[in-house]
């Protein structure tokens, strides 16, 4: 069963026979005679992606030029046409930009500190005695396997303000926080959520870069060591060169994720965030059912969806690039 | 025409050594090991606390967490909490749906998945490229952003406070990850033994039977699990669908905590339970998630 190992995906075919010519002619067998074939194969899923992703992200489109609300949703007539109403209403208002730019602070915060403390741990996991690099492989995998929900809900405890361990410990520690309020000032509220988001994401690209670090040479480490290169030297003009378009594709994949930052502050504030506590997502959600205003939801989350297809269209132009898409 | 000399596509060998064989040890000085030592100590422990403390609080009776100075290890261990959060209310019932909706999500993505895996991964046509690109897009689309006009969608077809609406919504949910990963596994077995088998006379439907499928098999097993994963993460959907009767534990979860105040010792407990099966299934196919998500990156 070599052939199908789990590390498959990534593993490309070994070599074919030797003659071009036989490439040649084996494709175009595999591709002529299939005929109908792979459109059959595919149509069963062609159909549910198009049924259930791409009917309702052009039906998103439509409402956002309409005015639906909960009479419209009973009486299943159309809602009226607004025109681009929704979408002036959304940009002209300040509660609005605050969010996004919220949204796009935190992004870039969390994500920077994933990146770099990923990395970190990357490196430190190859200079550890064999023992404690086991030990922090099973410690990430147990924190990576955790779900959202559950994660959330455990550092909801954690920094509770009567009883949670946080507050414990930092009064150990000869400072005030007796039954201190962790959500009562906005900033440190989005430090917890940042330390859990950070907490989450930090496995995902430890391993994954912890993986890329085994193509860095050891050979060309030592001899630059040698020809007294100092550490950070190596680093800079080794290290990170060779990891390049791994960093920018866990990068990229972060950007995405944090961006529709969901689940974290919508748990934490018991699912009625404060304005202080909206992201993009929560905002979308929230206009949309909280206020049954469908419409006004569905032109936020179209700009929310615009203001991250810069971000997706790189990502999917790194995976072409990388060539695993042939 | 289409098929015009196909690039052959270039071939990397993909070696393995064993880590320690790596790792650089000249001009390393015995203060900096011991000081990276130290340091992974501390992140072994700030990863951990969390983990810890909801094991050590799940285990605790209430009248040791609901005080402000804690223990750090229960001092008297019960599996009331359990008790607790195995017979509250829909906890049962919500356990079942779970597994219910999971299963049919993930068996509908395999299904479904696993053929247009084949088509793309084995053979040429128009639109193939297309399809990649949808695949590979839908991904990305926030899932919240659909959830409006899925919600209308569904309750103009009357499909929701129901399980099987769900469960449609969840395997699309899963099917781009599963189509991508299949086709990752399919690539990786050799056309040679498709042509060999057809050269002797087999049909495509029984190259298809007989070699294929039982060579992917390993691979469909770490996507199944995967896509079980997804789906019993999920709570936004069904809390948005569904009556607390046809939700799933995730949702029981957060219904749990909202609508009860907050009791922590069942709640935590509950956590667990509802983590339990999401961990084990991630340890066992761990290795899978890295490289589907990275595809061709890691080429270690």
């Amino acid at each position: 069963m070599s052939v199908a190992s789990p590390s498959a995906p990534t593993r490309p075919t070994p070599p074919g026979p030797p003659a071009p010519g036989a490439h040649v002619r084996r494709k175009r067998r595999s591709s002529r005679s299939g005929g109908f074939v792979p459109y059959g194969l595919a149509l069963p899923a062609l159909f549910l992606l198009f049924a259930l992703l791409g009917y309702p992200m052009v039906r998103m489109i439509v409402l956002s030029f309409q005015n639906m609300r909960l009479r419209e949703l009973f009486n299943g007539l159309t809602p009226p046409w607004v025109g681009l109403d929704n979408y002036t209403r959304t940009l002209t208002d300040s509660v609005f930009w605050t969010v996004a730019l919220r949204t796009t602070i935190f992004t870039v915060v969390s994500v920077a500190l994933t990146v770099v403390i990923g990395l970190g741990v990357a490196m430190l996991m190859r200079r550890v005695a064999p023992s404690l690099r086991i030990a922090m492989i099973v410690v990430m995998m147990f924190v990576w396997a955790m779900p959202q929900l559950v994660a959330t809900q455990i550092f909801r405890w954690l920094v509770d303000a009567d009883f949670g361990v946080i507050n414990y410990l930092l009064t150990l520690l000869g400072l005030d926080y007796e039954s201190h309020s962790w959500f009562a000032e906005p900033l440190e509220g989005w430090s917890v959520i940042t330390a859990l988001v950070v907490w989450a994401g930090i496995p995902f690209i430890a391993i994954t870069l912890n993986a890329g670090l085994t193509q860095v040479p050891k050979e060309l480490l030592e001899a630059a060591t040698v020809d007294g290169a100092s550490p950070w030297q190596a680093f800079r003009n080794i290290t990170l060169p060779i990891l390049k378009q791994l960093i920018v594709i866990v990068t990229t994949l972060s950007v995405i994720w944090n961006f529709g930052l969901f689940t974290q502050p919508w748990v934490m504030r018991d699912g009625r965030p404060s304005s202080d506590y909206q992201t993009l997502a929560t905002y979308a959600y929230s206009t949309a059912f909280k206020t049954n205003n469908y419409s006004l939801g569905s032109a936020i989350s179209v700009i929310t969806v615009i203001l991250l297809a810069a971000v997706m269209v790189f990502y999917i132009r790194q995976m072409f690039k990388i060539g695993d898409v042939d | 025409m289409a098929a015009v000399a196909p690039v052959v596509p270039v071939r990397k060998r993909r070696r393995r050594r064993p880590i320690d064989s790596d790792t650089v040890t000249v001009g390393r000085s015995g203060a900096g090991t011991l000081f990276a030592n130290l340091a992974a100590i501390g992140f072994i422990v700030v990863m951990a606390f969390p983990v810890y403390w909801v094991l050590n609080t799940a285990f605790k009776p209430s009248n040791e967490i609901l005080r402000f100075e804690p223990t750090f290890v229960p001092m008297s261990p019960t599996f009331d909490n359990f008790k607790s959060a195995f017979n509250a209310p829909f906890f049962q019932q919500d356990l079942l749906n779970s597994v219910i909706i999971t299963l049919g999500a993930v068996a509908g993505a395999i299904v479904v998945g696993f053929l247009a895996a084949l088509a793309i991964a084995r053979f040429q046509f128009y639109g193939r490229k297309a399809i990649i690109l949808i695949v590979l897009g839908v991904q990305m689309v926030p899932l919240v952003a659909l959830l409006i006009p899925l919600y209308l969608m569904m309750q103009g077809l009357g499909r929701t406070k129901e399980l099987p609406g769900v469960i449609i919504v969840y395997i699309v949910l899963i099917l781009p990850y599963t189509v991508w990963t299949l086709r990752g596994f399919i690539s990786g077995i050799p056309r040679e033994l498709d042509e060999a088998a057809l050269i002797d006379g087999c049909t495509r439907a029984q190259v298809f039977w007989r070699i294929i499928l039982p060579l992917t098999g390993p691979g469909l097993v770490a996507t199944s699990v995967y896509g079980f994963i997804q789906a019993w993460n999920e709570f936004i959907i069904i809390n948005t669908f569904n009556d607390q009767a046809q939700q799933n534990l995730m949702a029981w979860l957060l219904q749990n905590q909202t609508q009860r105040g907050t009791f922590w010792g069942p709640l935590m407990a509950g956590s667990i339970l509802t983590a339990i099966p999401v961990v084990i299934f991630f340890l066992i196919i761990q290795r899978n998630i890295a490289t589907g998500l990275t595809a061709g990156a890691v080429k270690g």
